[in-house]
């Protein structure tokens, strides 16, 4: 039996739970199509655990709305909002699907993982080696997004994922990161975890 | 492996690549017609969202017609069950610029919603005097300078989808999604 949080109206805006539905809903599906790549089993069920706050989000935000509309012209101007959040609860519902191939053991072969990850051109795996040059950095400030496009939405570290790190959070050596970027920004990414490369270009 | 198995697997993967890709750039073009309330943008989801029917029967004939042995079968089931994951995306894109195709005007916290989020949406007029002016995109070099994908561009009431060689023209609204600190980078490039 699945377990359900109890849900209690709570004045939470609009726009902050829009916000979240569509931050978390595009982190699932990245997270999902990682864990199906890499055949990782505790990534899928951490995307399955993500799927559950979506629901949350998505029956305040539904609330929210209802409570909103006092006429026929608010109700016209929130639809679109309701049928957007339902759109994000549609986009997570299809990534738990993805974390599902894994988690029942179907998973995909792994020729075809190999194939997928090098024709994939916007997630990526890496080790950080003890030389990289990342080692006791925090997230924060190696601002790999302005830098080159790239951003690490979930960490393995000790047998544990940390999905979606902080700012705050400092790379050890022997870490996995997942990231997803822009092809070049990747290669870069792969290449300072590697301590290939030892200097963060601008 | 017989390179002829391998050459299998490697088109049947492409093609599901395709998918994938097809799929989220219909996300991301779906917010940008919320974004701009642009007519336009939301046909244009539209569109692939059809393209994207004729792209999975494709993928699944091509599954189906690979005569896979009973162990490697599994593996492709998996693969299979993604091709639909990837249509439900599509459907869910298209549900969102059904909103815009309905005529119904998208409510302000839409709008601040999608600029607020992490991987953020954006457009940009391209000026005489920029520097992407008649450049093609490849030459352009966009997401290595600024981290930013171009998604779309809007010439006059055209939706242009972009292409290595397609040429940027001055007046052209350049739509990119990315994260928000490559946003001031290509207005910079843009609007100098």
């Amino acid at each position: 039996m699945n377990s359900f949080e109890k849900i209690e109206y709570k004045p939470i805006p609009v726009r902050e739970l829009l916000r979240e539905m569509k931050n978390l809903s595009e982190l699932m599906i990245d997270l999902a199509y990682s864990a199906a790549l890499f055949n990782d089993k505790e990534l899928a069920e951490e995307v399955l655990e993500l799927e559950k706050r979506i629901d949350t989000l998505a029956y305040h935000l539904e609330m929210t709305t209802m409570v909103a509309a006092r006429d026929a012209k608010d109700a016209e101007a929130l639809v679109g909002v309701s049928k957007v959040a339902s759109a994000t609860d549609k986009i997570s519902d299809a990534a738990a699907d993805i974390a599902a191939i894994v988690t029942q053991n179907i998973g995909v072969h792994p020729i075809v993982s190999e194939i997928f990850e090098r024709v994939e051109e916007r997630l990526a795996k890496a080790k950080v080696h003890e030389n990289s040059i990342l080692v006791g950095k925090e997230l924060g400030e190696l601002e790999l997004a302005p830098r080159m496009g790239v951003d690490i939405i979930a960490i393995f570290r000790g047998n544990n994922w940390i999905i979606n790190p902080k700012e705050t959070e400092t790379i050890k050596a022997g870490d996995v990161l997942i990231a997803r970027g822009t092809f070049e920004g990747l290669k870069e990414l792969k290449a300072l975890c590697e301590g290939k490369m030892d200097k963060l270009e601008d | 492996m017989a390179e002829k198995t391998q050459k299998k697997f490697e088109e049947i993967v492409k093609r599901f690549v395709d998918l994938k890709d097809t799929s989220e750039l219909m996300i991301d073009l779906a917010y940008s017609s919320l974004l701009l309330n642009s007519r336009e943008l939301a046909e244009e989801v539209q569109k692939l969202e059809e393209y994207m029917d004729k792209l999975h029967t494709e993928f699944e004939l091509l599954v189906l017609s690979s005569k896979f042995k009973k162990e490697e079968a599994k593996g492709f089931l998996g693969l299979i069950r993604l091709g639909v994951v990837t249509e439900k995306i599509a459907d869910a894109a298209a549900q969102i610029a059904e909103v815009v195709l309905r005529g119904l005007e998208p409510h302000p916290v839409l709008k601040l919603a999608i600029e607020e989020a992490e991987e953020t949406i954006t457009y940009v007029q391209v000026a005489e005097n920029s520097v992407l002016t008649n450049k093609t995109l490849k030459d352009a070099r966009i997401p290595e300078e600024t981290g930013m994908w171009i998604l779309a561009i809007k010439r006059g009431d055209k939706c242009i989808r972009p292409k290595p060689d397609s040429k940027i023209q001055a007046g052209d609204i350049l739509i990119a999604s990315g994260y928000a600190e490559g946003e001031d980078d290509l207005k910079k490039l843009a609007a100098p």
